[in-house]
């Protein structure tokens, strides 16, 4: 067996995989305002959508932090002639399965349905969107809700020190605050104020709809227009950019746990400027590509310092970072960050190898109909693209654009972002002088 | 059942013991190679990508007294290279040729798997069938992983009031049964793991006749065949320690465990009843017992959640849950977090009110068929996921169920009436069987 195996192994890793398939995507005309993208495909009778209104919780006002998170949780406690009861119950008869969600620029709204029930769920998306009812006792019960939610977030290192990161790297600028709120904020958010949100948010103007799965582009536009035309078209306009880094180094929460948790983060390109993919292929390198990534081989396999620790770029509609994540024993969390820092400092300094780059392109490029394989994951995929205001043609041009980074590209991006003095910092935990010396 | 992963990206696993359903469904073909490994292919032709993953007869059920979490902690050694692969190399190879890779531990299975384009199936079948019989194992690796794994086990338990409190009370419900013990294992028996002990689990434990290969995707099951034979079919057979011939313990009484922790900001109620499984049980038990999940804790619409979150407005949040994919005795789990200011004592006879009542009278016609309604599209909708399916045939055929089992779930499921529902409720959920946890903050 021996000799069939190594000659595979080096056959197939010079080759990139095959990639032809039969995915399509286009734009399909819908009401004023609304951008639609449609991938039909017969197989499975079903359907997945996503939608993303300029709603995010960005747009919370300084004193209601909360709200959009709060009117989205909202959104599925009844609208129309359907009290909260009827509402969820009219879902569960035929199985539609619709979620609302706030992120910072957007807010999201997923749903599946077989394909017999599609007529409902729309009409029942429509409702939610056009009058939810926004009823008291609803109210009360999700902020209720979400009060335990912040909670429980206390509970857990990661969270806190994800929060104080957003706070520390962001200042006051929308983007630093707690999507969630705070408890003073919650409890100050009326109903008038939930309304007045959904007035300005569930609006059509700047709305993205992905559509994958089994249903004609006929009956999707009947069902757009259905669904969008009684919505007003709205004038949202996105939040500035953010001007400074409010906070840089390290900032320590104190708590008494066993394992702190580390955010660490800095300014990275905008989506769509040239910068963005040379810096994806260089982040999967250095902290993106799990077992691949530098940081995994350096702080996990050769340390032992932790059992997971990666770093992923965030684009949101005015600004963009590079942050990553590493939890370790008290003792040794302060280790870990050190050895971090240096393979920050080296890969900005020294840059990666013709092999490394080779190996992230065939990476990128062969995995990517891995997250294009099912109805969810492609139109979950497509929302994505079109919220960071990308062409329906992405998905086609995109191995292409990874292929075509060069070596100096990704070195030079390597050093412009890469950069430790620019890093800002949060530990929530209080490390411990180290009880031993790391494993090697 | 707890399942564990390699690394984080595996933690997100649903856990679906059932498959297809009657408006579309997956056919499975199934092969057994001369040294006993078993085979199970599902194509699906929608994008040019494979699921290939390989599991075994091995869990957390097989770790040796003293030696909790091996099962869990020789996962992660099983990337540590063969004679052929360098350690940590399997997972770049995997990569370079655009996979992704990852595994999983649980008490009754331990699986490995990769997705990656179909014409890179022969590669990761060459791959996998090299670990199975020639590991090679180095002492700095074995002790740089422990480390690892016990980074991972206070990452998922030490870190969590909730993962603590499930660690004790999963000890507390099934006695001395193993599924008592955690998967990851207890810290001090972590470290009393080295490369003998690693060694000799490997030699017991690892063989192609005690695995089961899925491979769903795009690929027709002749080749998938074939290619099998040409890799995994030239491992011999080899003879593997029988499991441990273990008892289900007979309870007496509930067990009550009111835990005060630090780090808690939000107090629980947490009850778990211990209840027949898809392994152990048949006649349409385990079927009824997912209705019942359902409709007494399925979501907003749910008895719990509407009785107490909507009504009586004790609860923030309230529901249950069967996880019913076990070789033995299953989990049965009802929670509730109480809003602040209720009591513990209120909260809990409102839920007990609750389960009387299901227990007393058969479901309403209109909520029994909406819960079943709603678990059969479950079906079509896992049909969308390649990962999904192999993991729904993979962790059902290693409990003993069968394909055939897996294809007719949706019409067993139709079979189950209110009254089923409705008995399962009075002979299961009682309080001999379970164990009830209140989880509050250390006093100051």
């Amino acid at each position: 067996m021996n000799a069939i195996f190594k000659t595979a192994i080096l056959a197939l890793a010079m080759t990139a995989p095959s990639l032809a398939y039969a995915l399509t995507v286009k734009t399909v005309p819908a009401p004023q305002g609304v951008e639609a993208w449609h991938s039909e495909e017969h197989t499975i009778p079903m359907i997945a959508v996503s939608i993303s209104l300029q709603g995010g919780t960005a747009y919370d006002p300084a004193d209601k932090l909360g709200l959009a998170s709060l009117t989205a949780s909202l959104l599925d406690e009844g609208a129309g002639d359907l009290n909260s009861a009827a509402f969820k119950e009219a879902m569960e008869k035929r199985a539609i399965r619709i979620g609302f969600g706030a992120g910072r620029d957007y807010l999201t709204v997923t749903m599946t349905t077989l394909t017999e029930n599609a007529d409902e769920a729309f009409r029942l998306l429509g409702l939610a969107l056009s009058q939810p009812r926004f009823e008291e006792n609803d109210i009360e019960r999700m902020r209720a809700q979400m009060l335990a939610g912040l909670q429980q977030d206390e509970e857990d290192p990661s969270t806190i020190a994800s929060k104080a990161w957003s706070a520390a790297y962001f200042g006051d600028h929308p983007y630093g605050r707690p999507g969630d709120g705070t408890e003073a904020s919650l409890n100050a958010i009326t109903a008038d104020d939930i309304k007045a949100f959904a007035r300005a948010h569930l609006v059509r103007g700047g709305a993205k709809v992905a559509v994958a799965g089994d249903i004609t582009e006929a009956r999707l536009r009947t069902l757009l227009q259905q669904t969008f035309g009684p919505l007003p078209v709205g004038n949202v306009v996105a939040v500035p950019r953010p001007q400074t880094i409010a906070k840089l180094g390290t900032e320590t929460i104190a708590l008494n746990v066993p394992q702190p948790a580390a955010i660490f983060g800095l300014p990275g390109p905008m989506r769509l400027t040239p910068d963005f993919i040379p810096t994806f292929v260089a982040n999967y390198i250095f902290g993106g590509g799990g077992f691949a990534s530098r940081l995994m081989e350096e702080v996990r396999e050769k340390r032992g310092l932790t059992y997971g620790i990666g770093t992923g770029q965030e684009d949101m509609r005015t600004a963009a970072i590079v942050r990553g994540s590493v939890e370790s024993e008290k003792g040794t969390i302060l280790t870990a960050l050190e050895v971090t820092k240096a393979e920050m400092t080296r890969f900005a300094n020294e840059g990666v190898t013709e092999k490394e780059l080779a190996d992230a392109k065939t990476y990128l490029t062969g995995s990517f109909p891995l997250g294009l394989d099912s109805n969810g994951k492609i139109a979950g995929a497509l929302g994505g693209y079109q919220r960071a205001g990308l062409a329906p043609d992405y998905v086609f041009k995109r191995n292409a654009m990874i292929e075509a980074v060069t070596l100096a590209q990704v070195n030079a991006m390597a050093k412009k972002y890469y950069d430790v003095n620019k890093l800002t910092i949060v530990i929530a935990g209080t490390p411990a002088p180290a009880a031993a010396a790391p494993a090697r | 059942m707890k399942t564990l992963g390699r690394s984080l990206a595996a933690i997100v696993v649903a856990f679906l013991s059932f498959a297809s359903t009657p408006s579309y469904a997956a056919k499975a073909s199934e092969f057994m190679l001369q040294n006993g490994m078993k085979i199970v292919v599902v194509p699906d032709h929608r994008a040019p990508v494979v699921t290939h993953m390989v599991w075994y007869y091995i869990g957390g059920m097989d770790d040796p007294p003293g030696l909790s979490g091996i099962a869990h902690f020789f996962e992660h050694l099983m990337f540590k290279g063969t004679q052929k692969i360098p350690p940590g190399e399997l997972s770049k190879i995997v990569a370079r040729n655009g996979g992704q890779d990852n595994a999983m531990t649980s008490h009754d299975f331990t699986t490995y798997f990769q997705r990656i384009a179909k014409d890179r199936l022969q590669l990761v079948m060459e791959l996998e069938a090299d670990r199975i019989v020639n590991l090679n194992l180095s002492e700095e690796n074995v002790r740089t992983e422990r480390e690892v794994v016990r980074e991972e086990r206070r990452t998922r338990i030490e870190s969590d009031p909730n993962g603590i409190a499930g660690e004790q009370m999963s000890a507390a419900l099934h006695l001395s049964h193993p599924y008592g013990r955690p998967v990851i294992g207890w810290d001090a028996e972590i470290q009393n793991i080295g490369r003998p002990e690693a060694i000799d689990f490997y030699q017991h434990h690892y063989a192609p006749n005690n695995a089961v290969l899925v491979v769903v995707g795009d690929v027709e099951p002749a080749e998938v065949l074939r290619l099998a034979e040409m890799t995994y079919g030239q491992l011999p057979r080899r003879e593997v320690a029988p499991r441990a011939k273990v008892v289900v313990p007979p309870r007496y009484a509930e067990t009550r465990i009111d835990f005060k922790l630090p780090n808690v900001q939000l107090p629980s109620f947490n009850r778990v009843y211990r209840v027949p499984s898809y392994g152990n049980t048949k006649d349409g038990i385990p079927e009824s017992l997912d209705v019942l999940s359902t409709i007494l804790g399925g979501g907003p619409t749910s008895r719990l959640y509407r009785t107490l979150v909507v009504e009586k407005r004790l609860a923030v949040n309230a529901g249950a849950y069967y996880q019913g994919g076990a070789r033995h005795a299953a989990e049965f789990g009802v929670y509730a977090v109480p809003r602040p200011g209720v009591s513990f004592d209120a909260l809990e006879a409102a839920i007990d009110e609750v389960i009387a009542t299901m227990a007393a009278t058969p479901p309403a016609a209109e909520e029994f068929e909406r819960a079943r309604t709603r678990l059969v599209a479950a079906h079509t909708y896992e049909q969308d996921s390649q990962y999904a399916l192999a993991m729904d045939y993979g962790s059902s055929l290693i409990v003993g169920m069968t394909i055939a089992d897996v294809e007719d779930w949706p019409n067993r499921v139709a079979k189950v009436t209110p009254e089923d529902v409705h008995r399962s409720a009075s002979e299961y959920l009682i309080k001999k069987e379970a164990v009830t946890g209140r989880v509050s903050p250390e006093a100051p």
